[in-house]
């Protein structure tokens, strides 16, 4: 099987030949390896696109994660944004004070001054090769707590619940245009990144309320073009089964996620995809502990199937590369079917 | 009067921003309580928030909350503090280090401190060694709290450091840091004076720092 057909067999419900590898590499890990700074990568997104096709060439995983750079930066929807040197991109203001500022908001043109091209060159080259190549687009809760700033967003909570709800449904447009656009450049999967909805940060009660509904609507529009991944940092067990329930084909797991006790509550037919340590293992690890938790997490999710072999999170410009390069190798080592 | 300051910390952890206020008010008015007897119960106030935070009780939001009612009390006592001549428990200046900008945390900590009564100047977030240095300077403060949440950020911190050396000053203040991927073994290895992992911890800290 080549790389993509493995994810693509996962995604479809059947089995690999062993199970498919497709960390968190992106423009923070990624120009390094082609010898470059983030943020000459972020600012133009051809580099971007190149350094990740580069990591995915070097360490031999099955799929990439597209990023569009930051000159174009739809995620944002207009917020500044600011980056130096090894960093990644920082978000320096924000452009909604509070109610009288929802009109404030714009949608970003997803095409616009070519923000598409890192894409479309990156879903090129990635299948050329035979991989698989996702996109990538933040969900309408994450793009209300940008442009409202995430301390003022989780205070609105209690003291102004309604205009919560009122912006995010005024941002949902965004996740839905970004996503048809990233759909459109060939893509085979999105990712649509929920960094804050976990019950590290919110209570499932409050998921329930402002994530879930818009989390639904969103990737349900977008999954009749493509299909989607859920991505929520950090400890997302609270909410693993309303999560199922929002149309992603795969779920996207973070390191405090119990792999083994996460199937029964997503049920069969999803896809879980995760969930090696990236901050703990992948770059202050040495290679035995990758060893460990890439064997781990084998024992815990691979025998039921639908499972992607990933790093919980993004993987830093401090994580070594032969930690990377240890990770896929040990990924294929314990993550054969066929001589079970 | 100890129901009424009860009261108060229990509206405060429960986040009632008005039944606090109106306490605040109260004691204002009519001078119900000592400034050290507010600032006890408040610092225990978000001593306890801390505590619900950490065995998951508590939520950001939950947080948030009730460092919104300290923030409008502290805003409504403040005249009745001061004009009381307040023992001052010591100035501290806080920011989140350079390349950093998560500042959840941080402000939790600054409402904390302030609850229990120190005079907190906050710098923000991706701020500078020179304006870290120019702080320090200018409020004569017994405590640096540095805030550094990912790791990439032990270049900042080491920067700080060395930076307070070279202008003479690493002798005259405490340094503390803290945040989210930070451990007690980094802190060390940077060299600051002492580490806190949370607001119950960072309190602690701080007291101990300045009775010596
Ligand atoms: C929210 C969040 C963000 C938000 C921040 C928004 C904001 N306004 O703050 C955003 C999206 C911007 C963000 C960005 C990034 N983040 Co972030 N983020 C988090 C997250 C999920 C929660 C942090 C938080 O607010 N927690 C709640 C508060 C209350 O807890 P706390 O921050 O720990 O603070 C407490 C204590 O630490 C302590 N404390 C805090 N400061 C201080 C200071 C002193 C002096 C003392 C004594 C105590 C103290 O008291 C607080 C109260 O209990 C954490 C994960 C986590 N579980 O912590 C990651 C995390 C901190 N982020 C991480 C990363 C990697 C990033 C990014 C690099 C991601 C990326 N690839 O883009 C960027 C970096 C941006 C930058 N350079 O600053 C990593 C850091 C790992 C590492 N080894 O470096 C973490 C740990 C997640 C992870 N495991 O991967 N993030």
């Amino acid at each position: 099987m080549t790389s993509r057909e493995r994810v693509l067999a996962v995604l479809a419900g059947e089995k690999p030949d062993t199970v498919p590898i497709v960390p968190v590499i992106d423009g923070w890990f990624a120009p390094k390896v082609i010898g470059r700074k983030n943020d000459e990568c972020f600012l133009d997104g051809i580099c971007l696109a190149d350094a990740l096709a580069a990591s995915l060439e070097k360490f031999g995983y099955d799929g990439a994660v597209a990023e569009m750079g930051l000159g174009p930066q739809p995620n944002v929807l207009g917020c500044p944004v600011e980056i130096e040197g090894n960093d990644v991109p920082l978000v320096v203001d924000t452009i909604v004070g509070g109610r009288e500022d929802l009109d404030k908001v714009r949608m970003p043109d997803p095409w616009a001054g070519g923000k598409m091209e890192p894409v479309r060159r990156l879903v090129e080259t990635g299948h050329d090769g035979d991989r698989f190549v996702i996109g990538s687009v933040r969900s309408p809760f994450e793009y209300a707590a940008t442009v409202r700033g995430l301390i003022g967003f989780m205070t609105d909570f209690y003291a102004d619940p309604d205009f919560v709800h009122q912006l995010i449904a005024a941002v949902k447009p965004a996740t839905i245009a970004v996503g048809m656009a990233l759909a459109e450049t060939g893509v085979d999967a999105i990712v649509m990144k929920d960094s804050f909805a976990s019950s590290s940060m919110i209570s499932p009660d409050h998921y329930r309320e402002f994530v879930f509904p818009y989390e639904a609507q969103a990737i349900g529009e977008l999954k009749e073009s493509v299909p989607v991944i859920l991505h929520v940092c950090r400890n997302s067990m609270p909410i693993l089964a309303d999560m199922a329930q929002t149309g992603a084909a795969v779920l996207e797991m973070d390191s405090p996620v119990d792999l083994g006790a996460a199937r029964p509550l997503v049920g069969a037919g999803i896809v879980l995809k995760g969930n090696i340590d990236a901050d703990a293992v992948v770059e202050k690890g040495g290679v035995a502990d990758i060893e460990a938790a890439v064997k781990a997490a084998m024992d815990a999710a691979k025998q039921e199937g639908g499972f992607i072999l990933s790093t919980g999170d993004s993987v830093s410009v401090e994580a070594p590369e032969e930690n990377v390069a240890a990770l896929v190798r040990f990924g294929r080592q314990y993550g054969g079917y066929l001589n079970d | 009067m100890t129901e009424l300051l009860d009261q108060f910390e229990h509206a405060v952890v429960a986040g009632d921003a008005d039944k606090s206020a109106g306490i605040a008010r109260a004691i204002a008015e009519g001078a119900l309580a000592t400034p050290d007897e507010v600032f006890e119960h408040l610092g225990s106030a978000m001593e306890k928030v801390g505590s619900k935070y950490e065995t998951g009780e508590y939520f950001v939001p939950e947080m948030l909350r009730s460092a919104e009612a300290v923030r409008l009390a502290i805003e409504l006592l403040e005249p009745y503090l001061f004009t009381r001549g307040r023992d001052q428990s010591g100035v501290i200046v806080m920011g989140t280090v350079k390349g950093d900008i998560h500042n959840i945390g941080k402000n939790i900590i600054v409402l904390a401190l302030r609850a229990a009564g120190y005079d907190v100047h906050d710098l923000g977030v991706n701020v500078s060694t020179m304006k870290f240095i120019k702080a320090v300077k200018e409020t004569s403060c017994d405590i640096l709290m540095l805030s550094a949440f990912t790791t990439s950020t032990k270049v900042a911190l080491l920067d700080v450091l060395t930076a307070l050396e070279r202008e003479g000053l690493r002798d005259r203040v405490k340094v503390v840091s803290g945040g989210a991927s930070h451990s007690e073994e980094f802190a060390a290895e940077v060299g600051v004076d002492a580490f806190a992992r949370d607001v119950k911890s960072a309190l602690a800290v701080c007291r101990e720092l300045l009775q010596r």
